[in-house]
């Protein structure tokens, strides 16, 4: 199995320390095995796009990641997944505390039926106790990180719900990131928006990996190619080539991942 | 034959079944509305019962019916909401969650009756509680139990997996989930489930006559062991001395009594129901 290693000369020092790494693990639901023995690390403040076609383990792999599949009946895994030199999967490992650094946006929006921002301090207000002074500077930073500020600052008390698909997106994204979490997952974040708002996120997602590492599931190969640093191409629940995307398109060792990057085909 | 005929007929057919329905709703209601109606005066209300029940009013037995209803509800509510909660968010194999509503169904399915005789057994006798209302309350609360799981149940379930994965993903533990997730939608379900329940169990008989009430001479009880009278029970007291005209008279109006207050339940139920579909759909 391939470690995603970088070798690209953009990037910086500090991009080359992982800060999450997969070792040897391995996820059934019931008797099904859906990820076979994945081994790899994730670059600290860069995008790593996970890509591969439908079924082949992307969800699965990032819903793992902060431990979300463990409400899922039946998941059950093996091998180990280290966040800052510690197993997250191990017995003693709270899944809130893990999840409060490993902050996840899903496919779909899904906003809260309160205002927006009460959408914002919805986890977080969850972890500690915040003055009226904090909320609004909170409220203030997330919104503006995502984009929002100008678009909500005159209405932040009504409901999340009246805003456009694209905005309850950066909305979650807002909330999310309110949490400060160091990882911030996305399951494909545009694939339920239009090219307008899809392009939003995008371009927020490269700004923020100033601040964040960010990992990004997508169907969508060009999307990749647009905002990846690293790639992972996943089929069949194992990890066929990952690295740096230049390396990736350019040069890919695998015959099978050349395929699916030209025409979305993959045999495995 | 041709199905435009078969069209007619079965559209027909629906419309007449229908109106047949509503036409015995109104014969029911309209025979107990007549005949109570002139039963029912400011006295009737707000007297208590004389002369075995054939005279005087039935004040006792509203505030009876009132206390023992109220207490059951208050009890019932936070098993059953607890129920529903463990069956959503704390259990999480399959089978286990089909075995608790297996458990529920089958204690909605249970006649009346029998919870009478329960009550009798375990709280009168070997409890020895002697007749008291709040056995009667117990004994109602447990029959409502399933009607008010099965709809927090419902209305819990309905949530979205994505939204309690979004609340989970900020950090929240399970309970903070529970309670600022689950709870806010499931507990408007409860409320529907509960008026619907306390709907059904304010007009029950059968499971309160061996052990929570009284017929004659209770007036407002001071301590939890002492029967009250109740409107359902006093109906079938009267209605067994048929023969006697004022005590049938008084028993057609304690009916519309009692129907008016199962209406009051029914109908805040339903727009229990409403809003609830309104937040939702939010």
């Amino acid at each position: 199995m391939s470690l995603l290693k970088v070798h690209s000369q953009q990037e910086s020092a500090s991009a080359e320390e992982s800060i999450i790494d997969v070792k040897n693990f391995k996820v059934f639901f019931k008797d099904l095995q859906v990820l076979k023995s994945i081994n790899l690390s994730f670059p600290q403040n860069s995008i790593t796009c996970i890509i591969g076609p439908s079924g082949g383990g992307k969800s699965t792999l990032l819903r793992s990641l902060n431990r979300i599949n463990d409400e899922v009946e039946g998941f059950s895994c093996e091998g180990e997944l280290i966040l800052e030199n510690e197993n997250v999967y191990d017995k003693n490992y709270k899944p809130e505390e893990l999840r409060a650094k490993v902050g996840m946006v899903f496919q779909r929006p899904c906003v809260f039926p309160k205002s927006i921002a009460e959408n914002v301090l919805f986890g977080l207000s969850f972890q500690k106790k915040l003055s009226r002074k904090e909320r609004a500077v909170i409220v203030e930073e997330s919104l503006r990180a995502v984009g929002l500020w100008s678009e909500t600052s005159h209405r932040l008390k009504s409901s999340a719900t009246s805003l456009s698909i694209g905005q309850q997106q950066r909305l979650c994204i807002a909330r999310t990131i309110a949490v400060k979490p160091k990882v911030l997952l996305l399951d494909e974040p545009t694939s339920s928006l239009d090219p307008v708002s899809a392009q939003a996120i995008e371009k927020l997602v490269m700004e923020l990996k100033k601040e964040y590492t960010i990992i990004f599931v997508t169907h969508n190969i060009q999307q990749a190619n647009r905002i990846a640093d690293n790639i992972v191409f996943l089929c069949d629940g194992k990890v066929i080539e990952a690295g740096p995307k230049s390396q990736m398109f350019e040069k890919p060792s695998n015959e099978k991942t050349r395929s699916y990057l030209n025409s979305e085909f993959c045999d495995c | 034959m041709n199905r435009a005929l078969v069209n007619i007929i079965f559209s027909n057919l629906s419309r007449v079944l229908g109106w047949l329905a509503l036409v015995l709703l109104i014969v029911l209601i309209g025979a107990i509305v007549i005949k109570g109606a002139g039963a029912v005066n400011l006295e009737f209300l707000t007297m208590g019962s004389s002369n075995f029940g054939a005279g005087g009013g039935i004040l006792y037995q509203i505030i009876g019916s009132i206390i023992m209803i109220t207490v059951a509800g208050l009890l019932c509510l936070p098993l059953a909401l607890g129920t529903a909660i463990a069956q959503t968010a704390f259990i999480k194999r399959k089978s286990i969650q089909n075995g608790i509503s297996m458990l529920v169904f089958g204690l909605n399915s249970v006649p009346s009756i029998i919870f009478g005789i329960f009550g009798l057994i375990f709280f009168v006798n070997i409890l020895n509680t002697g007749i008291s209302w709040m056995v009667g309350s117990f004994i109602l609360a447990i029959m409502m139990i399933p009607t008010v799981v099965v709809t927090a149940f419902q209305s819990m379930d309905s949530i979205p997996t994505i939204y309690r994965e979004s609340a989970l993903s900020l950090g929240m533990t399970r309970w903070q989930m529970v309670r600022h997730v689950l709870i806010p939608q499931g507990f408007s379900g409860a409320l529907t489930g509960l008026l619907v329940a306390l709907a059904r169990a304010v007009g029950e008989t059968a499971p309160i006559m061996f052990i929570a009430t009284a017929f004659s001479g209770v007036t407002i009880p001071t301590s939890v062991n002492e029967p009250v009278a109740t409107l359902p029970t006093h109906i079938l007291i009267l209605a067994q001395n048929a023969v006697d005209p004022v005590a049938l008279q008084s028993a057609w109006g304690a009916s519309l009594v009692l129907m008016v207050l199962v209406l009051t339940f029914s109908v805040s139920g339903l727009f229990a129901r409403l809003s609830l579909r309104k937040v939702s759909q939010r």
